[in-house]
């Protein structure tokens, strides 16, 4: 990359206007228990790779559904689908089914 | 004289049983424990202005005058139920003219959420528990000693599909924050912890009693839901959370977990569903005839509801619902 | 003789293109091979593998012995197809070579030898063929007519539903229904006119002749055998692009598996044989609890097989599994249908990551010391009863335990195996096989059956013995260092994960422990068909919803037993029967722990 001196800061606000939605709608569409979420937070606390790096399941896919995408498919490759957020999850959202959907999703496979 | 058989004898069942002999009708209320009273009998204090359950309850068997219209069997179920008749678990049948169900509810069994070590770690109780400990004036640890950090968990079996419960307890919030000034109250040295996936408040004063813990006593409240409990090497309880609002996991040692236990639907009701023909709702608690101007009606003419049995509600309500259903009773009486 | 008519060119063609394509997909399976099971075959095959793997051929391909044991009449409509049709190859091939001697005769010649060759040109008539012959085509006729049944009413052969078929299948299914009638029809004309014959086509025949006049028999004789021509010819141009391709494939398949070849975890070649070897006999679909529970039936083996086969398989189709195993363990064919799915799910989701999971570095979050390991897995985490029930036994057996994820560990990645992602998972096992190295455990204990299998077929642990907790207790029971009071009026029922039961074969320490407790009362599935609880890792496709409605069924069975507890052996499966049932679901660790005699 060629060193400008000076770096642009990624912006700070989710700008849904600007966002593209068709991939978040494409997944919303594809598994709709993902709009019950209510962000209680049971499947971070529980995560079995949340508990040894910085991976926030709740996080990412509440970004990828504002259509902030940039870095979701990297995160998600963090989880090891080991399924204990699913056991937890008072919303019942299949939750290891969502991890998959949105890698293929965004990793276009 | 007309007849009236009310099923239950909690506030709602007592109101309802008041209102009906001040009207001058015959009344005889069922209660399967040895005594009136109800849930309440077992709370410390009552949401949001700290009035002792007791008071509440001597006013209810204050109205509840004795008089010869008045039978109370105590120690005794109900099993069918139409809108002339009850049958008792005993086998014996009652005839009257119509009923009236205010069988309530049942406290979740906290044993269901295993991974909150309800049952398997001391020190872990719920919030009914923490009433009778009020009650006795015997707030402690389960080897002695005062608890230093107290941990406040919403939503136990309630708004969670896992247990097949999806519905809301409506109370437990306004409970859990009733609770945490109590503990601040008797231990003001100690940090009390409500983990919350929302806040409810909803009724007059809850909203400026929650204000009040967290500006007058200091109680911390934490949104995230704890998703785990285990044992620490002094005993402690360290519980796993995310405290969504950094977005980061969180985990604490705590000296003691409070579960604030939800409202289920009785396991009579499915007989009264099955056997009764009454209707029930998918949450287990019946379904009234709607929602504004039926809602102490059963879908069974003569058989009418009142309080928990057809959806969580508070003390205040479940009273205020048995005067309703004592007026509903007496109007559809007129009519036949 | 020329051994040639006209009405033979559909017969003809019909042969030359199953043989070439069958050649062409032989050939190019065959090559494509990896070399490791090249090996395989060149080793063993000259050895008594052949042998036996012929045995299998008579005994399934012909006989269809499993299917007897499915359902004897469905097995009696296979083999009377299958067996009655190479009898009747064999015997008339014996007939041609009795009347003509052995000599070579294209391959028309023999199929219509009663056309070439009409009984009244023959001096030495010898009628045993001919009642033979007609025994034959009578006990392929009553095949014929049961399939033709089977269409109507399937659950007279013990099928509750039937495979749906593709176009192609119809055809080839319409072409082979017709092949005997018409058969017996053409032979039929022919000995009204030619004589011979026996009961069947003999009789026939002679009523033909009553009937008809020899002027219309004449006008009839070459359109018969021009209709069984064509409908031969029908077949066997269907034939390999359709289920019947499963005739030919099976009998390389049985041969190459005694040569010890198998599919693994990627797609090869190997795999064809399998894939093209289903029947598409729908013996799976019954058994799966998809279908009879949730009503999904475009999921199973079969419409997985066939739609890997034609290359139209789609993700949701493949995630949509909970390889509890029940189908492969009915299927006929014995084909790896969980392993199939397995590689099917990395081809299509396999990225392999070099910086994947690079945080595992340097993580440990172990505890203790001791030769024993135990690895709760991370799933026992949320059934904290089953770990506390590990430590008072490990305590009362006097046990050094060195905790791996107590404390939350790194997860034994068939999880992520389940879901294709096989190069990943690597990195999961890499890090636990060296987490277990230096920490020097001799003895691995987990409670997780998923973990287990794991463990036990994909870790290659040198020198650690690796047991489920259920092994290990019964083990401790034995070796005398776990007193357990017996209670003699506590009933227990017992669910068989399908992790530990199917896929790792452990049913019966299970029970033993359970038996040492209390009284154990089976439900009406139990070991190999016990039913699945419906929350496995395996599936990412159904809702929870759906779980709870497979979670519930189940439930109900074990509560039908009038067990006081039902006791499983997997934290999943105690965590999914748990949402169904008001009764107590335990973990057999607890009801050990609450009985140890000091």
């Amino acid at each position: 990359m060629i060193n400008f001196g000076f770096s642009i800061n990624r912006p700070r606000t989710i700008d849904i206007d600007r966002n593209n939605l068709r991939k978040s709608n494409e997944i919303i569409r594809e598994m709709p228990e993902l709009q019950a979420c209510i962000g209680c937070g049971s499947c971070t606390a529980t995560c079995t790779a949340g508990n040894l790096t910085e991976f926030n399941f709740r996080k990412v896919h509440t970004l990828v559904r504002r259509g902030e995408y940039q870095g979701a498919y990297e995160e998600m490759n963090k989880c090891m689908l080991c399924g204990k957020c699913r056991l937890v999850c008072p919303r019942g959202i299949n939750t290891r089914g969502i991890v998959m959907l949105i890698k293929r999703k965004l990793g276009d496979f | 004289m007309k007849h009236v058989i009310v099923i239950g004898g909690g506030v709602a069942g007592m109101q309802c049983a008041s209102e009906l002999l001040r009207q001058g009708l015959a009344v005889t209320i069922i209660e399967k424990e040895q005594d009136l009273g109800g849930k309440v009998r077992n709370w410390h204090k009552l949401f949001p202005t700290f009035t002792p359950a007791d008071e509440v309850l001597s006013a209810m068997r204050h109205r509840l005058k004795i008089s010869n219209n008045l039978k109370i069997r105590t120690g005794c179920q109900a099993t069918t139920i139409t809108a002339n008749s009850v049958t008792l678990c005993s086998g014996e049948e009652l005839k009257c003219d119509a009923t009236v169900i205010a069988t309530g509810f049942t406290l979740f069994d906290a044993q269901i959420k295993e991974e909150y070590g309800y049952g398997i770690y001391d020190n872990v109780i719920t919030s009914a528990e923490l009433e009778q400990m009020f009650n006795e004036n015997n707030v402690h640890l389960a080897h002695g000693g005062t608890p230093k950090r107290i941990a406040i968990l919403h939503c136990v079996g309630s708004r969670d599909e896992k247990v097949c419960q999806r519905h809301c307890s409506k109370v437990c919030c306004v409970t859990g924050v009733k609770q945490a000034i109590e503990l601040k109250k008797l231990f003001p040295a100690a940090d009390v912890f409500n983990f919350y996936m929302d806040i409810r408040m909803f009724g007059p004063g809850y909203e400026e009693m929650y204000r009040e813990a967290q500006t007058a006593y200091n109680v911390h409240f934490v949104r995230g839901r704890i998703s785990e409990v285990s044992p620490t090497f002094n005993s402690q309880l360290q519980i796993k959370a995310e405290d969504t609002l950094t977005g980061r996991p969180l985990k604490m040692s705590v000296d003691m977990l409070v579960l604030l236990i939800g409202m289920k639907s009785n396991e009579h009701n499915i007989t009264l569903r099955n056997e009764c023909n009454l209707l029930a709702q998918p949450s287990g608690f019946m379904q009234p005839q709607d929602s504004f101007i039926g809602n102490v009606t059963s879908n069974v003419d003569g058989i009418f509801y009142a309080g928990t049995i057809t959806a969580p509600k508070n003390v205040g309500e479940s009273i205020n619902e048995g005067t309703a259903a004592a007026r509903a009773v007496i109007e559809w009486l007129n009519k036949h | 003789m020329t051994f040639f008519a006209k009405f033979c060119i559909p017969f003809i063609i019909g042969e030359t293109v199953l043989f070439t394509v069958l050649a062409i997909k032989y050939f190019t399976w065959l090559r494509d091979l990896p070399k490791k099971d090249w090996k395989l075959i060149i080793t063993n095959f000259f050895s008594l593998r052949s042998i036996s793997a012929l045995g299998e051929v008579i005994s399934e391909s012909l006989l269809h012995r499993r299917i007897f044991k499915v359902n004897p009449r469905l097995g009696y409509m296979h083999m009377s197809l299958a067996f009655g049709w190479f009898l009747l190859i064999f015997v008339g091939f014996l007939e041609t070579i009795a009347y003509l001697g052995l000599r070579w005769i294209p391959l028309q010649g023999h199929v219509f030898f009663k056309y070439f060759v009409p009984l009244n040109g023959i001096s030495d008539h010898i009628p045993a063929f001919d009642f033979t012959m007609d025994l034959l085509l009578l006990f392929v006729l009553s095949g014929v007519a049961m399939a033709w049944f089977k269409r109507i009413r399937s659950r007279a052969l013990g099928m509750k539903k039937t495979t749906k078929h593709t176009f192609f299948d119809r055809i080839a299914l319409s072409a082979l229904w017709f092949i005997f009638p018409l058969r017996l029809i053409a032979e039929s004309v022919t000995t009204s006119m030619y004589g011979g014959g026996s009961f069947l086509t003999g009789s026939i025949g002679n009523a033909l002749s009553n009937i008809l006049s020899i002027n219309t028999l004449t006008h009839i004789y070459e359109p018969a055998w021009w209709l069984y021509s064509l409908a031969l010819g029908t077949f066997f141009i269907a034939m390999p692009f359709s289920r019947y391709m499963h005739i030919f494939t099976e009998i390389p398949l049985i041969f190459l598996r005694h040569y010890k070849l198998q599919p693994e975890a990627k797609e090869k070649s190997y795999d064809n044989f399998e894939v093209e070897a289903c029947s598409r006999c729908g013996i799976c679909i019954d058994p799966c609890q998809l279908q009879s529970q949730l009503g999904i039936n475009d999921v199973q083996s079969v419409y997985f097989l066939r739609d890997r086969r034609y290359n139209m398989l789609q993700q949701k189709i493949a995630n949509n599994c909970l390889m509890c195993g029940r189908c492969e363990q009915i299927c006929p064919v014995g084909i790896n249908l969980n392993t199939l799915r397995l590689n099917s799910r990395s081809s299509m989701r396999n990225i392999p990551h070099e910086g994947r999971y690079n945080y595992l570095r340097g993580v440990d979050k172990s505890f203790g010391a001791g030769k024993v390991g135990y690895f709760a897995g991370c799933m026992t985490l949320l059934t904290p009863n089953t770990l506390n029930a590990m430590r008072s036994i490990f305590e009362a057996a006097h046990e050094q335990v060195w905790w791996a994820d107590k404390d939350g560990g790194v997860c034994c990645g068939r999880p992520l195996m389940l879901s294709g992602e096989v190069d990943s998972a690597q990195k999961m096992i890499d890090y636990n096989k060296s987490l277990f190295a230096k920490h020097q455990i001799s003895t691995l204990v987990t409670s997780c059956p998923i973990c287990l299998k794991v463990f036990r077929e994909e870790y290659q642990l040198e020198g650690i013995e690796i047991l489920h907790h259920s092994e290990y207790i019964l083990r401790l029971i034995k070796q005398g260092r776990l007193k357990i009071g017996y209670q003699h009026d506590a009933t227990f029922t017992y669910h068989d994960p399908c992790e530990l039961g199917r896929g790792s074969g452990i049913y019966n320490e299970p029970r033993a422990v359970i038996e040492a407790v209390g009284k154990l009362l089976e439900p009406t599935h139990n070991r190999k068909n016990a039913l699945c609880c419906g929350s496995s890792v395996a599936n990412t496709a159904i809702s929870d919803a759906q779980q709870l409605t497979i979670a519930t069924k189940v439930a109900s069975e074990l509560e039908a037993t009038g067990a006081q507890a039902i006791v499983t052996a997997c934290p999943l499966c105690k965590k999914a029967i748990t949402r169904g049932t008001q009764q107590r679901v335990v973990d057999l660790s607890e009801i050990v722990a609450q009985n140890i005699k000091q």
